[in-house]
């Protein structure tokens, strides 16, 4: 997802074409571009990182102009780069596009045009749009008959503007399948992917339809078919509400937005090549040493991946919280340290892996945000491809990432021969059924969960509780808790209980115990014998299990009864409910959801 | 956007109060549901409103008028013999323009924050027909909307079946195109058939609510509306025309409307609301989520505790009204008790329509029909339902031989 805006007006747009592109940041971050006419030349700026970065690197509020495009990108496939950034310029410099969505046939098109002599600087498919129009002013000397007749080469989909400066007060865009509209402001004249684009400046907008091409100036519109070559009466719609909302595509919050996304997550993290994972494989199975490295959530996502790791690769591998790294870890030239964050730009993160890579160890990460410093900096980049995580409280992000770290521990395991082929492959197709499973338990049992958590929503202590690798799971569904809803809760592993905090146990704390399927015997047994010490101290117990009600009857407090799963994907399932517990809790406490207080989306600082 | 608003269904499981009324016509927090839903429509900036009527309608009829001179404007359609959602809904088919999309109200549902301005966001960001959904009060109302990631609703079951299962819940707001009459047409006129017709054509999406929410189905739940709503209260508001004599003691938010006079010693703990020309007697205590009607008079040392009253009721000195709601015209001898609790402590049962419903509630009192009657010196079992007329003669310790 990407997104395009152009503002043209009387006066200096510079401005609103910054608040323009800074509200379409939503829809992608990691690199972004503008260009602007500069009396009748076009003057482009490009960078990478997010929308305030660039403007600042580039100095882009220093131009002043008329007219202007700007582009925010997230790249899915592809390096980030600033020769891959929009817009991208024809030969002749009299065309600049940006574009959103796929041209299909590009590679024909590009060795048509290089053949022709044109030269390519990106490795992107748009670039063939500015060559095209460049080609076809030269035959028709006319703007408008350049982008039909370019229009009728273009496979694929698109949201596509561009300025020229042979029309130096018009703006051109037209559109298949992705998505387009205008806004009509009184002094300024606006083409955007959403209303968002424009929102702060006009509440008017015009819906561009499928096969639909716009010529804006700053005195009007005009809106033609491209295939019928119709002019076409566009009825302007007047948007009620702020761009928050629509941002939301209509959750009350991002957070649950996010949680919601969570089975295409895994889908994502599922596709996630095989390369890719092979790398960070082979950089373990090489390693004399590896380490895990994490601080916050994702510390709680290595803490997970080392069980993991024990248990489906045979191979001890610890976690070690990013803050820490420098106390603790052993990096030497032998070594390999694996980092996961979701913006890629974590402090404490960025610190860990340069101390791991002075003392000369090889470095890996698994990273939300391509193009950002720990991807760029580390030997083994993996790119998780969850899309664009707003709500500062990491989710979907951090499902994802364990997904990638299991997929790893797998690979390894059959490596180093502590898994067959077949049991891999079983493993696989648990993983594969995952998302299935989390549409399911999103869509029957939130409202059982909302419920629990409203008539909870005053408890001041909670203690989550699990053995073996559903201890990080309580590890991080009590940081969740703690940082959305403010409440107090304290991930332990059940052993702990006997060795003094029992004594804690009355009436004002409340306990939520993470129960493994029954098929994990041993684990099961003990975690259920540490619900029986704690409910013989009159504690309360939410027990999260997979067994049929008749089997566990009255040794929870209240519980909460899942559909029984695959023991790999048992306590991934567990998180989610977790991540709604504290979501609900957090909606009933009327806590600021996206933006909890004294937490920042990434910690850039020390 | 024009607004339809359902009001004419029988609604018996509201009984007795339905026996007199339509749902919208029941007063909670001192206003009828039914202002309560214009309030939010006119700020929502609608101001086009068809009211279906139907059952006791003339009651309603009367209501619109009163509001006909306050910038909305309302019409009322008849549904003349009871028939369904669906065909309620068929009655505005001409009200509407082809491709022109309208909003559905079902009448009994009550939110304090605006649900018709978040529904109308999410149809301008979706373009296309919305239902809301929120999560339900209790486990016993859970149905099953499917969503996906992009707030489609893929499938829609009202009573799922199995252990802890429970989701969104259709909350009776839609926004729907003209279109829709033509699948209710075509589903032998099943507002549920119709719905689920349109997921699986032109798609529906949903717009989550997430504030409270509640549909009044039993007659104990007038109560919980009641709170709903004055837990949204932020100001006092007392009338310049209201007489308050010495020590009359006001703590919480209040609302006292017009011609209102409060005997001295009076006690007022809000939230309480007190209806036009009513009268409170002398040391009387109205504690919290008190509502009263219009012109309803409190006597010598009364205590009214989280109590629904409808208009023209009296209450004579010395009584206890607890956890209860009454209708119009009711009248109340001295010293009644409406006793509020189990000895043991056990939830209050309701016999409703014939069977015994287990409230759940651990604190509930009597639900009085209109013109009842009801002698000096009764106490009333937790969870009587009075029908309306009903005189109860006075209940002596020493009788008049």
């Amino acid at each position: 997802m990407c997104g395009i805006t152009g503002a043209v007006g009387l006066k200096d747009i510079s401005n609103v074409l910054f608040d323009g592109i800074r509200n379409l940041e939503y829809r992608g971050y990691d690199s972004c571009g503008v260009a602007l006419m500069n009396g009748k030349s076009i003057v482009v700026k490009k960078n990478v990182g997010g929308v305030g970065d660039v403007y600042q690197k580039e100095n882009i509020l220093r131009h002043s102009s008329h007219l202007g495009i700007a582009h925010t990108r997230w790249a899915t496939h592809g390096q980030v780069t600033r020769n891959n950034t929009h817009p991208f310029l024809s030969c002749d410099n009299n065309f600049a596009v940006i574009h959103n969505g796929i041209i299909s046939n590009h590679l024909e098109l590009k060795n048509r045009l290089q053949k022709e002599g044109h030269r390519f600087l990106s490795e992107t498919d748009t670039e063939v749009i500015p060559h095209l129009l460049e080609n076809a002013y030269k035959k028709t000397g006319n703007v408008e008959a350049s982008l039909l007749l370019t229009l009728k080469q273009l496979e694929g989909t698109f949201a596509v503007a561009f300025i020229s400066n042979y029309e130096p007060d018009q703006l051109y865009c037209a559109k298949r399948e992705s998505p387009l509209m205008l806004g009509i402001g009184d002094e300024v004249k606006f083409i955007g992917s959403d209303f968002n684009a424009f929102i702060d400046h006009t509440k008017n907008a015009v819906i561009i339809d499928d096969d639909e091409y716009a010529i804006v100036s700053k005195d009007g519109y005009t809106v033609k078919n491209f295939v019928t070559m119709e002019e076409v009466d566009k009825p302007i719609m007047r948007i009620e509400w702020d761009s928050e909302t629509s941002k939301k595509g209509g959750y009350p919050h991002y957070m649950l937005k996010e949680i919601y996304e969570q089975p295409q997550t895994v889908l994502n993290a599922m596709e996630v090549e095989e390369g890719t994972i092979d790398c960070l494989v082979e950089m373990i199975h090489k390693s004399k040493n590896t380490q895990l490295v994490g601080v916050g959530t994702t510390y709680y996502v290595t803490m997970y991946a080392n069980y993991i790791f024990s248990s489906l690769a045979g191979r001890y591998i610890p976690a070690i919280s990013s803050d820490e790294f420098v106390s603790l870890s052993p990096a030497d030239k032998d070594s390999f340290v694996l980092a996961a964050s979701q913006s890629g730009e974590t402090y404490d993160t960025i610190s860990a892996l340069k101390h791991a890579q002075s003392r000369g160890a090889k470095t890996g990460a698994i990273v939300n945000v391509m193009g950002s410093t720990l991807s760029r900096m580390v030997d083994c980049p993996v790119l998780q491809g969850s899309g664009p995580e707003i709500c500062v409280i990491s989710t979907k992000a951090a499902l994802a990432q364990m997904i990638l770290l299991t997929r790893t521990a797998l690979k390894l395991g059959v490596k180093n021969k502590n898994l067959t082929q077949k049991k891999y492959d079983g493993y696989m197709e648990s993983l594969k059924s995952l998302p299935g499973i989390i549409e399911g338990i999103l869509n029957e049992r939130s409202g059982f969960i909302h419920r629990i958590a409203h008539s909870h929503r005053n408890v001041k202590h909670w203690l989550y509780l699990g053995r073996g690798m559903y201890y990080p799971i309580a590890l991080e569904s009590a940081l969740k808790m703690k940082e959305v809803a403010y409440v107090h809760a304290e991930g332990m592993p059940c052993g702990f209980l006997k060795h003094g905090t029992l004594a804690m146990i009355d009436s004002d704390i409340n306990s939520i115990v993470f129960v493994p399927p029954s098929s994990e015997k041993a684990l099961y047994e003990s975690t259920l014998a540490s619900v029986a010490e704690i409910r013989a101290r009159d504690g309360y117990v939410l027990g999260i299990h997979f067994e049929e009600r008749n089997r566990n009857q009255s040794l929870f407090s209240e519980e909460l009864i899942l559909p029984p799963v695959p023991p790999v994907i048992a306590p991934l399932i567990q998180m989610v409910i977790a991540q709604l517990l504290a979501y609900f809790t957090a909606t009933s406490l009327k806590r600021n959801v996206d933006k909890p207080r004294s937490l920042a989306k990434s910690v850039t600082v020390g | 956007m024009k607004a339809v608003i359902l009001a004419a269904g029988k609604g018996d499981n509201l009984r007795p109060f339905t026996d007199t009324r339509p749902n919208p016509m029941i007063s909670v927090a001192g206003k009828y549901l039914f202002d309560h839903s214009l309030d939010l429509l006119q700020k929502a900036g609608i101001n086009d409103i068809f009211v279906v009527v139907g059952h006791q309608k003339e009651k309603l009829i009367e209501q619109v008028g009163e509001h006909v001179h306050n910038g909305l404007n309302l019409q009322y359609v008849e549904q003349k013999r009871a028939g369904g959602i669906g065909d309620a809904v068929l009655k505005v088919k001409d009200k509407i323009l082809p491709g022109e999309y309208f909003l559905l109200i079902y009448g009994d549902i009550v939110t304090a924050e605006n649900i018709f301005t978040k529904t109308q966001q999410s149809f301008h960001a979706f373009k296309g027909p919305v239902a809301s959904i929120c999560l339900p009060p209790s486990n016993e109302m859970f149905g099953n909307v499917f969503l996906n990631a992009n707030m489609n609703i893929t499938k829609i079951i009202e009573k799922p079946k199995g252990d802890n299962l429970g989701n969104y819940v259709l909350s009776g707001v839609y926004i729907l195109p003209e279109s829709f009459f033509g699948l209710l047409e075509k589903n032998g006129r099943s507002m549920e058939k119709a719905i689920k017709a349109l997921v699986k054509d032109e798609g529906l999406r949903a717009s989550m609510w997430e504030d409270e929410w509640m549909d009044v189905v039993y007659p104990w739940e007038i109560l919980r509306a009641n709170k709903i709503i004055m837990d949204s209260w932020e100001h006092s508001k007392i009338s310049k025309t209201v007489t308050l004599e010495a020590n009359v003691t006001v703590s919480g938010t209040v609302h006292i409307e017009d011609d209102v006079i409060i005997k001295a010693g009076a006690v007022l703990e809000g939230p309480c609301s007190i209806g036009k020309g009513c009268y409170i007697g002398n040391n009387s205590l109205l504690r919290s989520y008190t509502a009263l009607g219009d012109n309803c008079s409190v006597g010598y040392g009364v205590e009214l505790k989280n109590c629904v009253v409808q208009k023209n009721s009296h209450i004579g000195r010395l009584s206890f009204i607890g956890d209860s709601v009454l209708g119009e015209n009711v009248d109340i001898g001295a010293g009644t008790m409406t006793v509020n609790r189990q000895l043991d402590w056990s939830t209050i049962k309701v016999k409703h329509q014939k069977k015994v419903k287990d409230t759940g509630i651990l604190k509930l009192g009597a639900f009085i029909g209109d013109d009842v009657v009801i002698g000096a010196g009764n106490s009333i079992e937790p969870g009587t339902i009075v029908p309306p007329g009903k005189v109860l003669p006075a209940h002596y310790s020493v009788p008049n031989k």
